[in-house]
């Protein structure tokens, strides 16, 4: 069975192009960077060229462009360390919908003694700015706020977001985690996100393999690093560079370039396609983030009165690879926090399908999607306890409960 | 996490959302029996029903024909649905014989199921004791005197331990007795308890607690981290001059009698946001929302009548 990968924002195909431009470093130029004779310089300017590359995918210089091993990493290093560079300051200010690899550190540290402010979001995703301004205060260290989200696709205003907080205060410390946007929208820390001083990514979603990130921190910003022990990356992240998966990420990122007006023109036609095509065929299905400036590949449908796991069981035996933020599929019993954080009714959160398209997709595979996705949500319907098979819409108690299920946020 | 079902297990689920002949989904209209188990909040529910070929003279030799399911669940919720509906109806059981069908009858019909997925299998046989339950007292039969007690029933009375998935202290306890389970992650795994907020887990006469009664001591601990010292605050810009009071006063005088009606006049406003010291946070609303020279607007007009009508060191953020 030929697969259809629509799950892109979990990982990407690795490109043709970055296994073929990583394949000399595993095997003649394998040597060590730091070393000194000159085979090892071959592989020393191959990680210096990729920082370069990468440094101009950013609008960044090369010494403010770190490697890592992957965005959580990226994420853990820009706020630990920006806690241990300015032990003064005890407030830090977030979002309720940030990755767990945001979320989780922050509130480590609430545990530890620091002040966190989690913003909330309205129903289509979007922050309040009068709540962000007024949860500013003098004793704030760090804003660590998502430029898109991973869930629904909803992109954050960073470029307000940073100038607000630096007009405020220039101290604070301004983090952005853009693991969901490097690549697909564009990144430009020497114009509109100016005020940025910290930045993550991970290579693996933008066709890249996994086990490569990076972190921007710009040049003096308060901030100490997280991995100690060696001089590698200017000391500021020890241990002897990943060099094939260095040069994979550079590759990607210049794929990524190359491609850029097709995120915005084909890819984002494709997800409409998808998205105009579900709303046409399924009732009772809401698409999350359809209010807010969003992602041009992510579609997350709600469909009410189902549960998404069994959508994606039946998805994946039809070969389609998706993701869903119901409870039974997130390892830990809990529902997305994500769509709970925006108010999306139990009757849907549970039955949330995130679709997330790449530019390997094509239109014949959403004609595909669209042809499997409403039977198998209709199969799952005829089998619901809330749905009326007869009337095809949910029977009326379950209508009633839909206005009373908006759950409180985490 | 990727799919870890047995092979039984994703044939059943397949059979029933194809509705091959010979499963279960359904609902049987004016039932003899008649339960429910779970709700949409906690992720999965069941509505349980079936019909018996009544016994003429004792309801208690009735022998249950027909059952029925209707699932809202994940693949394993609609398959132990499944599984239950089958083990019913091929036992031919009366409803009380049928109450000895216990979850782990469900799960070996299914050739296992993964850990995280053994609630699943719970839920199917508590609305099964929820139906019978409901037949018993349709046909008059005394449970109670037949030595025969509902959990279900009894335990929707009780103090709650997991409040996200609403489960009472006697449900759990009785489950952790019955099922053997040691662990925190066992009864999460079992029952769902304390698998969203966690607040359950250590809290008094948490899930820990109860444990460690019924088992004895010997669990974990609460590990208690020590409250970082308070630090100074940063120091506060130097102050305005008057009170903070007096100044928001001012500054919102100004807003109302100077700028706003300048704006006006070319179909704007400006709401004030919040005022921090020295810094006014404004949105320009109106026809001046949108304005490309929205920025310059503030800082030109805005700033400037307020630094010559208030105080010099205000400044505007655009928000």
């Amino acid at each position: 069975m030929t697969i259809i990968y629509v799950d892109n924002n979990a990982t990407t195909a690795i490109a043709r192009e970055v296994r073929q431009a990583m394949e000399p470093f595993f095997t003649e130029h394998y040597f060590n960077p730091s070393s000194m004779y000159e085979p090892a310089k071959r592989t020393a300017r191959a990680v210096a060229a990729a920082r370069e590359t990468i440094a101009r995918f950013l609008g960044a210089a090369p010494q403010e462009v770190l490697f890592t091993a992957c965005a959580t990493e990226s994420n853990n290093a820009a706020i630990f360390g920006a806690t241990r560079a300015n032990p003064s300051r005890r407030h830090i200010l977030t979002t309720a919908v940030e990755h767990p690899a945001v979320l989780e550190v922050c509130k480590e540290l609430a545990r530890s003694g620091y002040e966190v402010t989690f913003l909330s979001v309205d129903r289509a995703g979007n922050l309040d700015l009068g709540e962000f301004v007024r949860a500013l205060r003098p004793d704030t260290l760090l804003v660590s706020i998502m430029h898109a989200n991973n869930e629904t696709g909803v992109v954050f205003p960073i470029e307000r977001l940073s100038r607000i907080v630096k007009e405020t205060d220039p101290s604070i410390l301004f983090h952005t985690d853009a693991t969901q946007t490097a690549g697909k929208i564009p990144i430009r820390l020497d114009r509109e996100l100016i005020h940025v001083d910290m930045l993550s990514f991970s290579g693996h979603k933008l066709h890249a393999p996994k086990g490569i990130g990076a972190l921007y921190v710009r040049r003096g910003t308060a901030w100490r690093p997280w991995m100690i022990g060696g001089h590698q990356e200017g000391g500021r992240r020890a241990g002897t560079e990943n060099v094939p998966y260095i040069v994979g990420m550079a590759k990607a990122v210049e794929l990524a370039a190359e491609h850029a007006a097709e995120e915005e023109t084909r890819i984002r036609r494709l997800r409409d396609r998808l998205e105009e095509g579900i709303l046409e065929r399924v009732p009772w299905v809401e698409i999350n983030g359809r209010g807010a400036p969003r992602l041009p590949n992510t579609l997350n449908v709600a469909c009410h009165f189902i549960e998404g796991e069994g959508i994606l069981y039946q998805l994946n035996e039809h070969g389609i690879c998706a993701s869903s933020g119901s409870a039974c599929t997130s390892g830990s019993l809990e529902p997305s926090h994500v769509l709970r954080a925006m108010q999306v009714p139990f009757t849907a959160v549970q039955g949330s399908v995130r679709f997330s398209l790449s530019r390997y997709n094509t239109e014949e595979e959403i004609d595909r999607i669209l042809e499997v996705f409403p039977r198998v949500v209709a199969s799952l319907r005829r089998i619901s306890p809330y749905w009326d098979s007869q009337t095809n819409a949910p029977r009326p108690e379950a209508e009633q409960m839909l206005v009373s299920a908006a759950p409180q946020p985490a | 996490m990727a799919w870890e079902y047995s092979e039984k297990t994703k044939q059943i689920f397949m059979d029933a959302v194809h509705g091959k002949p010979g499963t279960h989904m359904g609902e049987i209209e004016n039932p003899d029996g008649f339960g429910e188990h779970g709700s949409i909040v906690c992720g999965d529910a069941l509505r349980f029903t079936f019909r018996v070929r009544r016994h003429p003279t004792d309801p208690t030799k009735d022998v249950i024909t027909e059952a029925r399911y209707l699932t809202f669940g994940c693949t394993s919720a609609i398959a132990a649905s499944e599984a239950l509906c089958s083990l019913i109806e091929q036992g031919q059981y009366t409803p009380i014989e049928a109450l000895k069908i216990t979850n782990e009858d469900i799960v070996k019909y299914l050739e296992g199921l993964p850990q995280q997925k053994i609630h699943c299998s719970v839920m199917g046989a508590e609305a099964l004791e929820s139906a019978v339950f409901n037949w018993a007292q349709k046909r008059g039969v005394d449970l109670k005197k037949l030595g025969i007690h509902i959990h279900a029933e009894e335990e929707k009375e009780g103090r709650i331990v997991c409040k996200c998935f609403s489960l009472s202290e006697p449900y759990l306890r009785r489950k952790i007795e019955e099922l053997n389970l040691r662990t925190i992650a066992d009864i999460t795994n079992a029952t769902k308890a304390g698998g969203a907020c966690m607040a359950c887990h250590h809290a008094p006469g948490g899930l820990q607690d109860l444990l460690n009664e019924i088992w004895g001591q010997g669990g974990t601990r609460l590990r208690i981290v020590p409250k970082a010292a308070p630090s100074e605050p940063p120091a506060a810009p130097a102050p305005i001059g008057v009170s903070p009071f007096q100044f928001y006063k001012k500054v919102e005088k100004t807003i109302e009698e100077v700028v706003r009606p300048a704006l006006a006049r070319d179909g704007g406003n400006v709401e004030v946001i919040d005022i921090k010291d020295n810094l006014v946070f404004c949105r320009l609303s109106g026809a001046c929302a949108g304005c490309a020279s929205a920025s310059q607007t503030l800082k030109l007009m805005v700033e400037k009548t307020l630094k010559d009508l208030v105080d010099e060191r205000i400044r505007v953020i655009e928000v």
